[in-house]
């Protein structure tokens, strides 16, 4: 066995919840004590799905070694917990039996069994097991198992750590905010109408020390451990530059309280505002990014909500009522109007309409009766009906679609790699460019261009005191201070996961970042024609009698058809069945492969048949063949009838186009994408389908196994191609394309390949996707714009570079508060997707025509 | 003395604590030589570049010098 294939076998992928994160140097530093693990292979941290994806080597590596050292650098690991009610628990020996059997469970972090209280409580990792797995191994042990409340699971923690991070902020602002505002006010004292408002004591420097103090120890604590968290494992994280930029304004109001004569600018500059109001500002902002931060996240959280909790199930004739992670494949469930269908099935009994919008984005409620499929998590709107269980738990189509979501939500597209790339070697830079900027103004600028009225922007007081060290210093804190690259870290990921959500409410599951990016910049679309363009299946487009009526030729043709297999035929008998024929089976029939039938309806032979089998049995079709050509002309492929020897007429069939087919190429086309049909079908109505549906390229004859040879033919061409088609057959083809888009996966969306999986079988969803991920792309660009452009604007106003002109420098506490904004400017610009519909999805664009129908619709148009 | 990873947290403590002491020093060499700074000038310049110096240094060394040790 080789290195790569026994390192292959001994990986195990799992994904670790992990809050505490505000910004890309909290994933850096996270990575980088994970990725420090013995038998960690590659960690991957998404700050907006606070997540973490991990591929490791399970022996050496172990649960509580990730959460050890994701605690060590300052974050939480939010496991799910379970509390159950055991019954028949006697005394320890029983507590250390369970404890025993479950910590054997992978996935288990800690198990507290208390036989006095019959109670007990597991923390657990969901991606490794799930609640119905621990309930089945305590009771096999022989206990009396059930749930106590709802448990909480891995969202319900993140949700309360979230809170408790708001409330946690909340309360400092609540502590920092009246006293930084005394501050203020104490610091003002002395100018404007504050001298008369305001008691002078206020003023006084050991006044504003005893207030400043407590917002440093106290809201301002915890960037001082949080930095040194990171400081002791060898990374750099945003707390330190905020613990730096907070500790010199502090230490310098300090000194030039107690020792004014030191040079640090005397006791006119005293800074205490500015280490008061720069720690106020940063709990702001990091309050604003905890409230704002959770609402990216809404579509998942949405999906997550609609897993159904309970279940009713039929066991012994009797209904009983369980939690549906308990359900097993085979369980008979009861689901009632209003109700929520607890995991996947086919319906055995009732009748219904079933609200699917929340699952496949289908708007309409879908109509559901004996022998249909039904999708856990939806919901029952009219009757009530009973269906059989096919996939429970982690099999079931939302939990699939969950796992892809949060997937796709910590994969990082290449942009965002940059970005948390350029936003993780910023603090070394920022600390670099720091001292850069103190020695400039220390050996340079000091002597160049101080002068005495040096102010602060925005303040009125002068900075007459400062010497060449108190200068440099200021300058050097709020290029800190003002350089916060937050922005940069929420910019991309928050964009993605909003994009990411946003499309699976459509019904659209990008599998990763990468994916959308991808998406966003497809030039090529290469479709698939049947199955994809086409319905798959053949109908009758058109029957042409040479005397008589057309039914009667369509009756004949049915009849010798009823006992076939063959797709055509199969259609023939729909055909006529669709238009009232009563269709009689044949007394005898008998297939010529490659040809036709032969059938024989009360005592008349009847041949159905190509031009070979017509002119094998001497069938003159002659006067049939111009219409014939005509019809094989537009594609369709033509069979000839006759009774007893003698001509009766003709039958064309044809694989009817979707209804919207010829709109999503409309649209594709309008957003300047070339449209590329593939198939196997031969030229002449390959070439006709592609005529109905203005496609500008038809590639035909094509065999299966050569479809990814032609989208890398395209590729070649130097064009990213995105390839559309059947998500098994044509494998191949879309794992080559750019973007490989699995259309009508339906609800095992596990099975498909693709990066983009469409779990409805509408061809507009292509339109869609791009529509969504051009949109997610458009605002990420938007963010980095924002973030990046804050950085690039203010670091030089941080670093002093209009102090040469007008003598005044920006404050830490100013630099703070623009921070915070730009911080605030990138998350209320990714909320505005929360309201997004793709375009195709609001109805035709406005000024377009109305939706080209295809010529070959399902509508049997007969010639007379 | 042969360094093995286990010695990689030392090592490069030494690393950047002697580094940065260069650095500082030679902050201090030079205002001392070559202008008329004052005292508090001098010794608080030298301790903010010490800090700086540190902080930059602390995450650049660390993971060179382990990855030098593991090999």
């Amino acid at each position: 066995m080789s290195r790569e294939e026994k390192e292959k076998r001994e990986t195990e992928e799992l994904t670790v919840p992990v809050a505490g994160m505000t910004c890309a140097a909290c994933v850096i530093t996270i990575e980088k004590a994970l990725r420090g693990l013995p038998g960690v292979r590659e960690a991957n941290v998404s700050l907006a799905g606070g997540k973490a994806a991990l591929k490791l080597d399970p022996e050496v590596c172990t649960l509580p070694d990730i959460e050890r050292a994701i605690e060590d650098v300052g974050y939480e690991v939010p496991w799910s917990r379970l509390n159950l009610l055991v019954l028949r628990m006697m005394g320890s020996h029983c507590e250390e039996n369970i404890t025993a059997a479950l910590k054997t469970l992978p996935g288990v972090i800690s198990v507290q069994a208390t036989s006095a209280t019959d109670s007990v409580s597991v923390e657990f990792s969901e991606a490794q097991v799930s609640p119905a797995t621990i309930k089945k191994t305590v009771r096999e042990l022989g206990y009396e198992v059930s749930e106590k409340g709802e448990g909480e699971d891995a969202l319900d923690r993140e949700r309360k750590l979230r809170q408790a991070e708001i409330r946690r902020q909340l309360l400092n602002m609540a502590f920092a905010w009246p006293l930084g505002a005394l501050v203020m006010l104490g610091t003002f004292s002395d100018f404007w109408v504050f001298k008369d408002i305001v008691p002078s004591f206020m003023g006084e420097k050991l006044f504003l020390f005893a207030l400043t103090t407590p917002i440093v120890v106290g809201p301002g604590r915890q960037f001082f451990v949080n930095s040194w968290h990171g400081l002791r494992r060898g990374v750099t994280d945003m707390n330190l530059l905020y613990a730096t930029g907070i500790g010199a304004a502090y230490m310098i109001a300090v000194i030039n309280t107690f020792w004014p004569s030191a040079g640090f600018g005397g006791e006119k500059a005293t800074f205490y505002e500015a280490a008061a109001l720069l720690t106020a500002f940063i709990v702001l902002g990091r309050y604003l990014e905890a409230v704002t931060r959770g609402r990216t996240s809404e579509a998942i959280r949405k999906l997550m909500k609609l897993q159904p909790k309970r279940a009713r199930v039929i066991r012994d004739g009797k209904e009983i009522d369980i939690p549906a992670d308990e359900v097993e494949v085979g369980d008979v469930c009861l689901v009632r109007p209003g109700e929520s269908v607890p995991v996947d099935g086919m319906v055995v009994e009732g009748y219904s309409a079933v609200d699917e919008a929340m699952v496949t984005g289908e708007s309409l409620p879908v109509e559901k009766r004996e022998g249909d499929e039904v999708i856990g998590g939806t919901l029952n709107k009219t009757g009530a009906f009973r269906f059989r269980a096919v996939r429970v738990g982690a099999e079931m189509a939302l939990s699939q679609i969950i796992k892809l979501v949060e997937e796709a939500q910590t994969t990082k597209a290449p942009i965002q790699a940059l970005a948390d790339k350029v936003a993780g070697h910023f603090i070394l830079g920022v600390h670099a460019l720091a001292l850069a900027v103190f020695l400039f103004w220390f050996f340079v600028g000091f002597d160049l261009w101080f002068t005495p009225d040096t102010r602060l922007v925005l303040t009125p007081y002068t900075l007459e005191g400062l010497e060449v060290f108190g200068l440099a210093l200021l300058i050097s804190v709020t290029v800190l201070v003002i350089s916060c690259p937050c922005a940069v870290g929420l910019a991309t990921p928050s964009a993605m996961m909003a994009g990411t959500g946003k499309g699976a409410e459509f019904g659209i599951l990008f599998k990763g970042a990468d994916a959308m990016e991808a998406t966003a910049k497809v030039q090529v679309v290469v479709m698939d024609k049947t199955g994809t363009l086409t319905k798959g299946e053949p109908s009758v487009t058109d029957v042409v009698p040479l005397e008589g009526p057309s039914d009667e030729v369509l009756r004949l043709a049915a009849a010798a058809e009823k006992n076939s297999e063959h797709p055509l035929g199969d259609a023939i008998v729909r055909g006529a069945a669709g238009r009232g024929i009563e269709v009689q089976a044949a007394d005898s029939f008998q297939a010529v492969p490659g040809h036709g039938v032969e059938a024989s309806l009360n005592g008349v032979a009847v041949l159905l048949g190509n031009r070979k089998l017509m002119a094998d049995r001497g069938v003159s079709v002659d006067r049939l063949l111009a219409e014939a050509e005509r019809l094989e002309g537009e594609g369709k492929t033509v069979m000839f009838v006759a009774a007893d020897g003698r001509p009766l007429g003709l039958v064309a069939v044809a694989d009817t186009l979707k209804e919207t087919s010829a709109r999503a190429v409309q649209e594709l086309k309008r957003m300047g994408m070339e449209v590329v049909m593939i198939t196997g079908d031969n030229r002449l109505t390959a070439e006709a389908i592609g005529r109905q549906l203005d496609i500008d390229r038809v590639l035909a004859e094509v065999l299966p196994q050569d479809k990814a040879a032609e989208v890398r033919k395209l590729q070649a061409e130097g064009k990213t191609v995105a390839m559309v088609g059947d998500g098994i057959n044509d494998a191949p083809a879309l794992a080559q394309a750019n973007v490989g888009i699995a259309i009508g996966s339906g609800t095992d969306v596990a099975k498909e390949t693709g990066h983009v999986i469409l779990i409805r079988d509408d061809i507009l969803d292509v339109v869609a996707a791009v529509q969504v991920a051009r949109s997610t792309m458009r605002l990420v660009r938007q963010n980095l714009f924002w973030a990046f452009g804050y950085n690039l604007a203010a670091i030089p106003l941080g670093a002093g570079i209009l102090y040469p002109f007008v003598a005044q420098v920006v404050s830490p506490q100013l630099a703070a508060l623009l921070m915070a904004a730009s911080s605030l400017s990138v998350t209320m610009n990714t909320l505005r997707m929360r309201g997004y519909v793709p375009p195709v999805k609001r109805g035709p664009p406005s000024g377009s025509p109305e939706p080209v129908r295809p010529e070959a619709e399902p509508a049997l148009e007969v010639a007379q | 003395m042969r360094f093995t990873p286990e010695h990689a947290g030392l090592l490069s403590a030494a690393i950047y604590t002697a580094v940065s002491l260069i650095v500082t020093g030679i902050f201090f060499a030079v205002t001392v030589l070559t202008g008329d700074y004052s005292w508090v000038a001098r010794v608080g310049g030298s301790v903010w570049l010490f800090l700086l110096s540190m902080i930059i240094l602390m995450p650049t060394v660390t993971p060179l010098v382990r990855k030098r040790l593991e090999g």
